[in-house]
């Protein structure tokens, strides 16, 4: 077989640290790229946005967004939450450790239409994830894009993830971060409310801005409802689903929602697209 | 017409089992099933239609994928090497027809699947039309006849106990090669047709029929066994995972997959867009009828009538297309 799209590459874990309660980054350096067989073919480079499948040999394969950039890492780098067997199986995995990529696959945030644009992300746990290479991008071009304004919630202040980053997202020109979580604790004094609350009170203005929202699908819900009040059109608000799919094109059928596959059409969709299909996320 | 007497048909078959893989109607149990053949002996040619589709020998209930061995450090992944070539005798043309559905998606949509596509080259087809469509048959209302030719490489169809033989693609009449034909009078028979078609509404009179109480009414009875999924020829959604064979072997294994389970659609977390039965039973039909359609092109039902005779519960597709298109 020349060309085999379920052929993972092989990597090594070059980092493995915690960002959470039972999420952790995986820094992965690609062992051989394995150029025309499968594997992962980053060329020209992967975008925010897009996601890959990793394995844990002898468990099995799971989907998950890459949260780094091409700029900043050469690993790639991919946010895991311990919630089903393949994300155990990898939490298991240390320094050394190989793993298997095929990627990139999926569609991107359009960073190119976003410059000039103030920019409004919203991220939900680990749905930070697919955000933080937005915010790289971003911080790395700071000039092309308008305000940065990023709302980062949590079920627990032990739950907020890339927390080692917030002082430079902080520190750079034109940018604000805003915490919340749901439930605070002794040490927390920030923000206590769901991410709706506090989109109400920083209420950005719609005036030439893109929002991006990922999160759980009952907070995108209300997301979307909080950003129409606020006067966003549909076509502003930008999200990336999720979904369990197990080939990434298109063919295995599992991740539907009606006639679009979130793996080839998306993950990333606006709400104008999200509102007409038929099936609901 | 070139044809060859039911002895010579078999002799012919006797010669191809013994220098390829001859995958042909057997009985097994009390079902007739598409099953390797070593002797045309084996070989049932009087049946109405197989239980199952022949699809199991283009996408596997259960495959293995990739062979990966744990090395000292790391791993050595490698895909396994295919089977050589295959032939098919005996196919009815609505199997043949599902996989040029099945072509659309794991051919024809880039990136094609190597598995499927390797099989599918290696495997050479020979057609044997209906003399008739069954009980649950609706094939002619999906565009098919029951002597369909167009989806298969050589086509044989039955004629006072001869069997009349056509090469329609290259592969058939290089399969054909010496053997021995006669020429007979006349043309075979019309197969018997019923009259009655299935409504089949067109892709853009789906979306006004999604959120119709029907699909709740219907799915009453459904007990998400997903055996409809299991026999459609063209039902194709797939799981892929890792089982160890050793401490040091792995296989990555793809195996069928249904919609008609709970948990298929469910999301990391617990979220599942499609938690009732109404809305997976919707999907499979949308999917057959509606999604597939726009996204790969062909309506992903050959009107094969399998998933009727085998519910448990009389979930029956033609009934439902009827209630939908009266809707």
């Amino acid at each position: 077989m020349a060309q085999n799209p379920y052929r993972p590459a092989l990597g090594t874990l070059v980092g493995v640290k915690d960002l959470a309660t039972d999420i952790k980054l995986f820094q992965v350096a690609l062992d051989n790229r394995q150029e025309g067989r499968g594997g992962f073919q980053p060329q020209p480079s992967y975008r925010p946005g897009q996601f890959a499948f990793v394995s844990a040999f002898g468990v099995g394969e799971a989907p998950f967004c890459l949260t780094s950039t091409t700029r900043r890492s050469q690993a790639l780098e991919f946010a895991v939450n311990k919630i089903g067997t393949v994300t155990e199986a990898l939490h298991r995995l240390g320094e050394g450790d190989v793993v298997g990529v095929r990627g990139p696959f999926g569609n991107w945030f359009p960073m190119e239409e976003m410059r000039g644009k103030h920019i409004i992300l919203l991220g939900g746990g680990i749905g930070g994830a697919p955000l933080r290479p937005v915010i790289h991008t971003i911080l790395d071009d700071r000039a092309n894009y308008g305000k940065l304004t990023i709302l980062w919630a949590a079920r627990l202040p032990s739950l907020l993830i890339f927390r080692e980053e917030f002082d430079s997202w902080r520190a750079a020109p034109d940018t604000e971060l805003h915490l919340t979580v749901d439930q605070g604790d002794e040490t927390w004094k920030g923000n206590v409310g769901l991410i709706t609350e506090l989109l109400e009170k920083v209420a950005p203005s719609p005036e030439e801005a893109v929002t991006i929202t990922c999160g759980p699908p009952i907070m995108i819900k209300f997301v979307m409802l909080t950003l129409a009040k606020l006067g966003f059109a549909p076509e502003q608000m930008i999200m990336t689903l999720e979904a369990k799919m197990k080939c990434g094109m298109g063919k295995c059928g599992r991740c539907n929602l009606g006639e679009k596959y979130v793996c080839t059409d998306g993950p990333v969709f606006s709400y104008a697209e999200v509102r007409s299909f038929l099936e609901s996320y | 017409m070139k044809a060859m007497s039911r002895d010579r048909l078999l002799a012919w078959l006797e010669e191809l089992a013994g220098r390829s893989t001859l995958i042909g109607p057997r009985i097994v149990g009390e079902k007739i099933l598409y099953k390797p053949v070593h002797h045309s002996a084996e070989i049932v040619l009087d049946f109405a239609k197989t239980d199952l589709s022949a699809k199991e020998y283009f996408l596997p209930s259960t495959e293995a994928i990739l062979s990966v061995k744990r090395e000292k450090k790391g791993f050595d992944v490698e895909e396994p090497s295919l089977h050589g070539r295959q032939i098919i005798f005996g196919l009815r043309p609505c199997d043949a027809r599902a996989l040029r559905v099945l072509d659309a998606l794991f051919l024809n949509k880039e990136p094609a699947d190597p598995y499927y596509a390797e099989r599918r080259e290696k495997t050479t087809l020979i057609g044997l039309a209906c003399r008739e469509m069954g009980d649950e048959c609706f094939c002619t209302s999906l565009g098919l006849a029951p002597d369909e030719a167009n989806d298969v490489d050589l086509m044989l169809t039955e004629m006072a106990g001869e069997y009349a033989i056509r090469a329609v693609t290259a592969k058939g009449k290089a399969l054909l090669g010496a053997a021995v034909l006669q020429e007979v009078e006349g043309v075979p028979p019309n197969p018997f047709v019923r009259q009655k078609q299935v409504p089949i509404l067109e892709v853009g009179k789906w979306p006004e029929r999604f959120d119709s109480p029907f699909w709740a009414h219907l799915s009453d009875r459904c007990l998400s066994c997903r055996l409809c999924t299991y026999v459609c020829p063209t039902c194709r959604c797939f799981d892929i995972r890792d089982v160890e064979l050793s401490d040091k072997e792995i296989e990555r294994l793809r195996a069928w997959d249904s919609c008609m389970a709970e948990g298929y659609r469910r999301i990391a977390g617990g979220h599942n867009p499609r938690p009732a039965k109404a809305e997976r039973l919707r999907n499979r039909f949308y999917c057959k009828f509606c999604y597939y359609p726009q996204d790969f092109g062909p309506v992903a039902c050959v009107g094969c009538g399998r998933c009727i005779a085998q519910c448990p519960v009389n979930v029956d597709a033609v009934e439902v297309l009827e209630g939908l298109s009266a809707l």
